[in-house]
């Protein structure tokens, strides 16, 4: 039996459909009309202890409520989740206290108090021991960097250093399975940096489980070394990253710089492009060009300066994938 | 209650007093400024009835010591209850789902992170200011039984308005918002306590005994040690109810709770 077994869940939300105006409003008040969202379309997937699995799709496709299924805030419709041996909507508070949940747009932080005051709270409430309490404040505070903040009042925090605050908050009572919604929603590069590594580590030192969503691909390509993609409420995809680069993006971008003006002979299967300041940019299928050969054409043929080859951008291929452009 | 529980409780309720002392100045001018406000509402009231011999047969202490529980019961309400008063706002905002996030009883959190001592204070020292000042110029007796009787009613009076904010908690999973529901249930009904409902319509009358039980909260109270004329009109029995329906009330709202809390969806993003 997997860690974390999700099997053909769907979430249907009732919504208010409003029509505009003030005519629509009194027509609403006493005809109101429901149009039914499917927000989550039954989706499954397994996942296994200390596994760490990114989760992304634009606005709106889901996301949000399968993290809200999985940590059973949200009971679904149909469909099973078992995670751990529990089944979350159910078993709720013992559940919980083996879960930690981040919410990058929602602190859970005393907002007016130190955020050592919040962490205190939080000990009492989770009847975290003390010298584990202590342990792991220890450990983490230093990991993030936290020492010079930590008797500050939440307000004062810049979102960085609140959202590290928070990140510890989650984990002071050591849960098994740890869910970020979004940890690095509007934080800077240093702070994303920071946040990145330290998710990492803790997943390949405590072996805990995973689960993330993001709209920032750096994140899950730094961290998660699966990926599973949910558009529309069905999930699109669901393997490794290196996997989906194979899959969908074998276009390659190779640049050459020369040292004189030079007109480049057509290639075979091969897009050329002439760019600013000598460079042509080649673009060719990586399944039916060989890198290597190309290459040595053009270094045989022509004077270069300088050569670099690009894959695609991660975001690109999801964005094609959106569009369906990558199922062609 | 176990004692990690109540370790817990200590530690929300210093939260909420470290909370509110970080704006010091504020804090103490919260508890000020409500008494300041309630207090003028009963200057008035007082100011318009010295014009009057009695209402029904009620002076204007007697009405006082009427309005002296209304506030003694708030005082204590708020305490137990502002998060529950509150909580179509918690859903709203979302913060419904962090206390979901927790292993503790979801009743348990949102009275215990949410008492606002601050305005307690305020209500109910004015309410114990009423009290002394309307049972000294009454000349109440104060026998033992009638000591037990009158905490009894109050804890009572607590628990049917308490009983009221869980009910209407518990209509906000299915509604979202039920803030014209507390306005018209609880906030205008309220208007009706602090005078004897022998002067009201019987429409009314009957509203604050049978539907939204205010007249449980401090006239029949009120009654068991003023012993009016006008008590009369009602079964005796109805001087003895107040402790009996606020706990019946409070068990229904909280099956009530119970089960309406699992229909709970989240607000989303």
């Amino acid at each position: 039996m997997n860690f974390i077994e999700v099997q053909d869940i769907s979430k249907t939300f009732k919504v208010n459909k409003r029509k505009a105006g003030i005519p629509g409003m009194i027509a609403n008040m006493f005809a109101p009309k429901f149009e039914y969202k499917e927000a989550v379309k039954k989706i499954s997937f397994n996942i296994e202890k200390g596994e760490m699995v990114g989760f992304i799709g634009p606005n709106g496709a889901g996301k949000s409520t399968t993290i809200k299924m999985l940590s059973g805030i949200l009971c679904p419709d149909e469909g099973k989740i078992s995670v751990g041996g529990y089944i979350p909507y159910k078993q709720r508070k013992e559940y919980v206290a083996d879960i930690g949940v981040v919410f990058g747009q929602k602190s859970q932080l005393q907002w007016d108090l130190p955020v050592i005051d919040s962490f205190e709270l939080l000990k009492a409430i989770y009847r975290i021991p003390e010298d584990k309490y202590k342990k792991n404040l220890d450990r983490y505070t230093d990991m993030l960097d936290m020492n010079g903040f930590i008797n500050q009042p939440v307000r004062q925090l810049s979102l960085g250093q609140r959202m590290r605050s928070d990140i510890v908050a989650s984990l002071l009572h050591s849960p098994e399975i740890v869910f970020f919604d979004e940890p690095t929603i509007g934080v800077d590069i240093i702070g994303k940096e920071t946040i990145r590594s330290f998710i990492k580590e803790l997943n390949e030192k405590d072996k805990v489980t995973m689960i993330f969503t993001t709209h920032d691909m750096q994140d899950i390509e730094q961290t998660c070394n699966r990926l599973i993609i949910i558009d529309k409420g069905s999930i699109m995809y669901d393997g490794s990253l290196h996997e989906i680069r194979n899959k969908y993006g074998t276009s390659r971008e190779l640049i050459a710089e020369f040292n004189e003006e030079t007109r480049v002979q057509p290639i075979n299967d091969v897009i050329i492009e002439d760019k600013e300041d000598r460079r042509v940019s080649f673009t060719f299928d990586n399944n039916v060009t060989d890198v290597n050969k190309l290459m040595h054409e053009i270094l045989g043929k022509y004077s270069v300066r300088d050569i670099t080859v690009k894959e695609p951008e991660i975001e690109s291929i999801i964005q094609k994938m959106y569009t369906g452009e990558a199922f062609v | 209650m176990k004692s990690d529980t109540l370790h817990l409780s200590a530690v929300y309720t210093k939260m909420i007093f470290r909370s509110w002392f970080q704006y010091r100045v504020d804090a103490i001018l919260r508890s000020f400024a409500v008494f300041a406000r309630e207090a003028t509402s009963i200057i008035v009231v007082y100011f318009t009835l010295l014009k009057f011999d009695s209402l029904n047969g009620w002076n204007i202490y007697e009405m006082l010591f009427l309005f002296s529980l209304v506030y003694v019961t708030y005082g204590i309400l708020i305490i137990f209850f502002t998060g529950l008063r509150d909580f179509g706002s918690t859903v709203k905002n979302g913060s419904f789902d962090r206390y979901i996030l927790r292993p503790r009883g979801l009743l348990y959190q949102l009275i215990f992170a949410n008492a606002d001592w601050f305005a307690a204070v305020g209500h109910g020292g004015l309410g114990i200011l009423l009290f002394l000042l309307s049972a000294a110029k009454i000349g109440v007796v104060w026998t033992p039984w009638r000591i037990v009787y009158y905490i009894f009613s109050i804890i009572g009076g607590v628990l049917i308005q308490g009983a009221i904010f869980l009910f209407l908690a518990s209509l906000n999973i299915y509604l979202l918002e039920t803030n014209s529901l507390k306005e018209v249930f609880y906030w205008n009904a309220r208007k009706f306590e602090g005078y004897p409902i022998s002067i009201f319509h019987k429409a009314i009358q009957f509203c604050m005994t049978f539907v939204v039980p205010f007249a449980f909260v401090n006239y029949f109270p009120a009654q068991f040690i003023l012993r009016k004329e006008d008590m009369s009109l009602y079964p005796g029995i109805f001087m003895y109810l107040t402790p009996v329906l606020g706990i019946v009330m409070y068990i229904l709202a909280y099956a009530f709770w119970r089960y309406s809390i699992k229909f709970y969806k989240s607000s989303g993003n």
